[in-house]
């Protein structure tokens, strides 16, 4: 089978590419022909274009090869073949990160800029900035104003959009050039327009009364390019969304205006903006709505398309705008272009109602097959959002997503099918037996090993709880004797679950476990071997902490933990507490909006979390390097006003027995530069401040840091604490255009900030018990406490929502969504306490007559941990 | 390729061009020089100072001169010695007014004569003290001794004392590395 799939691949790629067996030491000896005179204009275009080809397949070159290479290409400046110059100009453009000393050839391309071959002139900018960095850029400032302001469009556009990439560089620099960009602005020519306003735009980008000048000096100006007026469109918009208070008038007007343009493209610009506004009334919306409707008319597929997709994005959003549209929609259904009824489909699938779902769906099923996976994802995601809103329709839905799953397609789709099905699990117990079994169907034949492993790990977590768990272990089986090494492995792992949940099925279990014993795999002989030997045991609370709910460390953390485990030199066994716990993140809540063909992937590689990052911060630092392992970051949270002289926001960092506050500080006065900045700390709750780590300077604009590190009270039970906070500094007055202070004498001075609280919340770190029961017995009831608590709460959410604040636990078993209509619910909670303890709380709570009451049940291995977590209520 | 060129090489025997390397410190004249070459219309108005190199095919007296024109500033000398292997001669410019820097004039001469790709490899090298209408400006005596041309064995090796800007002295240098690359070929 594999065989024949790759013998297949050769047919189609082999033969038809000449550069297909490059080989890089030949290619590289070819460039010796570029020094050879007379130079052979067209072989060394050859050679050029299979460098270019190199690269461009990921080839490396290490910088000697490169220079080496880049150098003969030089001397081909002599030649005046016009393709071999271009292919010349699109090789340094490449090469310029690669080889060293590319300003070799700054002069030669001066000299072609400012010649008067107008075809060199534009390539040759653009090569010229790439080689050019920051020092150099001084050299070529002349030529560069200059080309802006040249009267051929090719030269000047390609000085814009060099100048906008050197901005990247060094800004201030180019910034000096706003007389020539502007007058470029009015150009005749509609590119250079463009692109000078788009630079313009970049150079003023950071001075909002500027943009807002800009904005409405163009506005009245009528600008010739409708491109240029998209882009004001933009600005104009961009500006609107980042004014927190009040809004400008004249800039929304100029959107709206735009209305009314002759250009389509401006139109729907206009109205794509407003629409998308959240200042954005309804009686606004209506008329751009409307031109959004008119557009789905159009003979133009482009402005259909653009149209739909817009009311396909607003449609959560603004429901009832987008109805207004629905017979337009509706006409759009049967549209030549497939995408555009996609979109038109959809649209009306998260629009409408209940009854016409399933009209819809038999429509998009007609032509599912006629369009590409990035559309068929985005029926996915429609099919998802229709599942939230009318859960009764889920067996539609189900049906529909278990067929699309059967057909074929690639792995981004079914992975959207897959995680659709699990979200519809998870949200609609009724769903979950069907879903199930559409799942196992799918890994009976799946290519894609992830999918697979992330549906056997669903089936060990879910499976065990249904109604007839054994079903499922015939399908788990099956992958162990069928499936590749990593797919066995996470079979394996699905199976122990079961023996773990079930002591009727245990038994079997065990048979099926040891016959994996002998796997001629590693890792599912080990896993075997493991569960295996825990399961014999028959002991709950092991199967518990090792099977049912592992480990929750993350990765990165655990990695670095064990590496530093290794380079020392010590008896002692490695101990796992000392690995920070994963910060639980949000989990994926479906989006209003269609998510259309993205250009970026995610990867799926585990990345550093937010955590993983300062704690790497923080042990370079050499007074916190002692601290041990961090605990906890806490979000960070405003110690100031907005838009204050001064910004400072407090993360608090928990260690076992300290805790650091990182004080991120931001000077926002151009005129002064502040020194030796600390954040002075006074508490009267018992903690021991340690040592301050002042931030050396703090110029205008640009972040610093400063820390305070603190001792936590010896006595356990003391933990949450307020403390006074002061903003200590030396300022010295300076020049706001240079930054260079006045004189060398500063002044002392001190602000005032918010008070910082510690609450029970930043000792405890969340963590997600995928199976609580289990982890519940696990602990036991040694150190539990119980105690009754009657909350002014006005509803179930209310309190939910506070409890979990305040705590700092992570609700399990989705228990934080109450079910609706009823007055009793228990919410469950799990995490660790500061020092590594397992916190587990059960809340009963029943609402009647305006509060709610409350039963709260606390269990911990440690035994002061359950007082320290029942004060976060009292 | 133009019609003549083109017969040219189905003749089978295109002229070769001689690559010739063109050093020295920065601000002694060199790009001046080679400006001075050029025909009225491919001459240019102003000179600055080169950045890395510029490439200038002139034809003097029917020989292909493709001259590789350096930059003389310090942190760009390094880079000519990625054009010595495939040069033909060399022209050493240095400017006779800058005393202050004829020791430094000296060094990178001897640089290049004892360069691995360079010592063995019999190329002339042409001298030009320039500048020789400044006041104060070194003669050709001066200049030979100052870089110590008698050091420079088993090479064909000429001093020229030139005017940049007038052209004066040129010619006469000129005419020298063409016959001795007509020798060459
Ligand atoms: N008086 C006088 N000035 C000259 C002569 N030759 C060149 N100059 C001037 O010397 C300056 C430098 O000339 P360039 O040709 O740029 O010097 P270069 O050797 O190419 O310098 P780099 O490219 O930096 O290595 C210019 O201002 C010329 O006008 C000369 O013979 N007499
Ligand atoms: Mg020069």
């Amino acid at each position: 089978m594999l065989g024949k799939k790759d013998s297949k691949k050769d047919d189609e790629s082999g033969g038809s590419n000449p550069f297909k067996n490059l080989e890089k030491a030949s290619v590289l000896q070819e460039t010796r022909t570029f020094n050879e005179t007379p130079i052979n204009a067209k072989k060394c275009c050859l050679i050029l274009t299979k460098i270019l080809y190199m690269i461009n397949q990921g080839e490396h070159l290490a910088p000697t090869e490169a220079t080496q290479a880049f150098f003969a290409m030089t001397k081909l400046f002599q030649c005046k073949d016009v393709m071999l110059r271009r292919m010349l100009y699109l090789c340094i453009k490449e090469m310029a990160n690669i080889a060293n000393d590319v300003i070799i050839v700054t002069s030669s391309l001066t000299k072609d800029m400012t010649g008067k071959e107008d075809i060199y002139r534009g390539p040759a900018i653009r090569a010229l900035c790439r080689i050019t960095d920051n020092t150099m850029l001084q050299s070529i400032e002349r030529y560069m104003k200059q080309a802006i302001v040249d009267k051929s469009r090719s030269v000047s556009s390609a000085a814009l959009v060099s100048s906008l990439h050197l901005m990247k560089q060094g800004p201030e620099v180019v910034k000096r050039w706003v007389n020539e960009v502007s007058e470029a602005v009015n150009s005749d020519n509609v590119m250079v327009q463009y692109h000078a306003l788009g630079l313009l735009y970049q150079i003023k980008k950071n001075d909002k009364l500027a943009i807002t000048k800009l904005v409405s000096k163009f506005s009245k100006s009528s600008l010739r390019s409708p491109y240029a007026y998209c882009f004001l469109i933009r600005v104009a918009a961009h500006q609107l969304e980042e004014e927190k208070d009040g809004f400008d008038k004249t800039l929304f007007d100029f959107i709206e205006s735009c209305l009314r343009h002759k250009s389509d493209m401006v139109i729907y610009e206009a109205a794509s903006a407003i629409v998308s506004l959240k200042c954005t009334t309804s009686k606004e919306l209506v008329s751009a709505v409307g031109v959004l409707q008119l557009l789905c008319s159009s003979p133009k597929p482009s402005l259909r398309y653009a149209a739909v997709k817009t009311l396909n994005k607003i449609s959560i959003t603004h429901p009832a705008a987008v109805t207004a549209c629905n017979i337009d929609l509706e006409n759009l259904i049967t549209d030549q272009n497939r995408s555009i009824a996609t979109l038109a489909i959809t649209t009306l699938l998260k629009t409408g109602n209940e009854s016409g779902v399933d009209r819809l769906m038999k429509q998009i099923a007609s032509f599912m097959s006629e369009i590409s996976d990035e559309f068929k994802i985005v029926v996915v995601d429609a099919i998802q959002s229709l599942c939230l809103k009318f859960p009764r329709k889920h067996n539609v839905m189900m049906s529909f997503l278990a067929s699309m799953l059967r057909e074929d397609g690639g792995f981004e789709y079914k992975k959207a099918i897959v995680n659709t099905i699990i979200a519809i699990i998870e949200e609609n117990p009724e769903a979950k037996e069907s879903g199930l079994s559409h799942l196992c169907e799918f890994i009976e034949d799946c290519d894609f090993l992830p999918l697979a492993t992330r549906v056997l790990h669903l089936l060990g977590r879910e499976g065990p709880r249904t109604t007839t768990p054994a079903k499922y272990i015939r399908y788990i089986y099956n992958r162990v004797i069928l499936e590749s090494a990593e797919v066995r492995a996470a079979a394996v792992s699905a199976l122990a679950k079961f023996g773990a949940s079930s002591d009727d099925l245990l038994p079997s279990i065990l048979v099926l476990l040891n016959r994996s014993k002998l796997d001629e795999d590693d890792e599912v002989r080990d896993r075997a071997t493991f569960f295996y030997d825990i399961l014999s045991q028959n002991d709950k609370a092991l199967s518990s902490a090792y099977i049912l709910n592992t480990l929750n460390v993350s990765p990165v953390s655990l990695e670095r933990a064990l590496l530093q485990y290794n380079q020392s030199v010590t008896e002692k066994p490695f101990d796992i507490k000392v690995v920070p716990t994963i910060e639980v993140t949000e989990s994926h809540k479906p989006s209003a909006e269609t998510s259309l063909p993205k250009t970026v992937k995610p990867t799926d590689k585990p990345a550093a979390s937010r955590q993983d990052l300062y704690s790497e911060q923080l042990s370079a630092i050499p007074e916190f390097a002692h601290l041990g392992p961090l605990f906890k970051s806490s979000a960070p949270v405003d110690l100031t006003e907005p838009e204050t002289e001064y910004s400072v926001k407090c993360v608090k960092h928990t260690f076992t027995n300290y805790i650091v506050f990182q004080f991120d500080c931001l000077n926002t006065l151009n005129d002064q530069l502040l020194e030796k900045v600390v954040v002075k700390m006074d508490t009267a709750d018992g903690y021991e401040i340690i040592s301050y780590k002042t931030c050396p300077k703090l110029p205008y604009n640009t972040p610093g840091v400063a820390y305070t590190l603190v001792k936590i009270p010896e006595d356990p039970s003391q933990v949450v604490a307020t403390f006074g906070c002061n903003l200590k500094f030396v300022v010295k007055d300076c020049d706001p255009n240079t930054g260079e202070p006045d004189n060398e004498e500063g002044y002392q001075d001190e602000y005032g900030l918010e008070n910082v609280e510690v609450t029970v919340s930043d000792h405890v770190q969340k963590v997600l018990k995928p199976n609580f029961g289990a982890s519940w017995e696990e602990v036991g009831a040694e150190n539990e406490l119980e105690d009754t608590y009657a909350l002014s709460m006005p509803s179930l959410e209310e309190a939910i929502k506070n409890i979990i604040q305040f705590m700092g636990l992570q609700p399990c078993e989705r228990t934080e969504r109450p079910p609706e209509g009823k007055n009793t619910h228990v919410l469950l909670m799990a995490g660790i306490y500061r020092g590594g303890h397992d916190v587990l709380v059960r809340a009963k709570l029943a609402y009647n007559d305006g509060g709610v009451a409350m039963q709260l049940t606390i269990r911990s291995s440690d035994s002061i941990v359950p007082q320290v977590i029942a004060q976060a209520v009292g | 390729m133009g019609l003549l060129e083109k017969i040219e090489s189905l003749l089978g025997g295109r002229k070769k061009d001689f690559n010739i390397l063109v050093i020295g410190l920065d601000n002694s004249g060199k790009s001046t020089i080679l400006n001075n070459l050029k025909t009225k219309d491919t001459k240019v108005a102003t000179i600055n100072p080169t950045v890395g190199f510029n490439q200038e095919k002139i034809n003097f007296q029917s020989v292909n001169f493709n001259f590789f024109d350096m930059s003389g500033q310090s942190r760009y000398r390094s880079l000519w010695e990625h054009y010595y292997k495939e040069s033909n001669a060399i022209i050493f410019v240095i400017d006779s007014s800058d005393r202050m820097r004829f020791v430094v004039s000296n060094e990178e001469l001897a640089d290049v004569v004892n360069h691995a790709e360079i010592k063995n490899k019999d190329i002339p090298l042409l001298i030009l003290a320039n500048k020789k209408d400044v006041k104060g400006a070194a003669s050709e005596n001066e200049i030979k001794n100052e870089l110590e041309i008698n050091r420079i064995k088993g090479r064909n090796c000429k001093v020229y004392s030139t005017n940049g800007l007038s052209g004066e002295g040129i010619n006469e240098a000129l005419e020298w590395l063409a016959s001795e690359m007509k020798n060459l070929a």
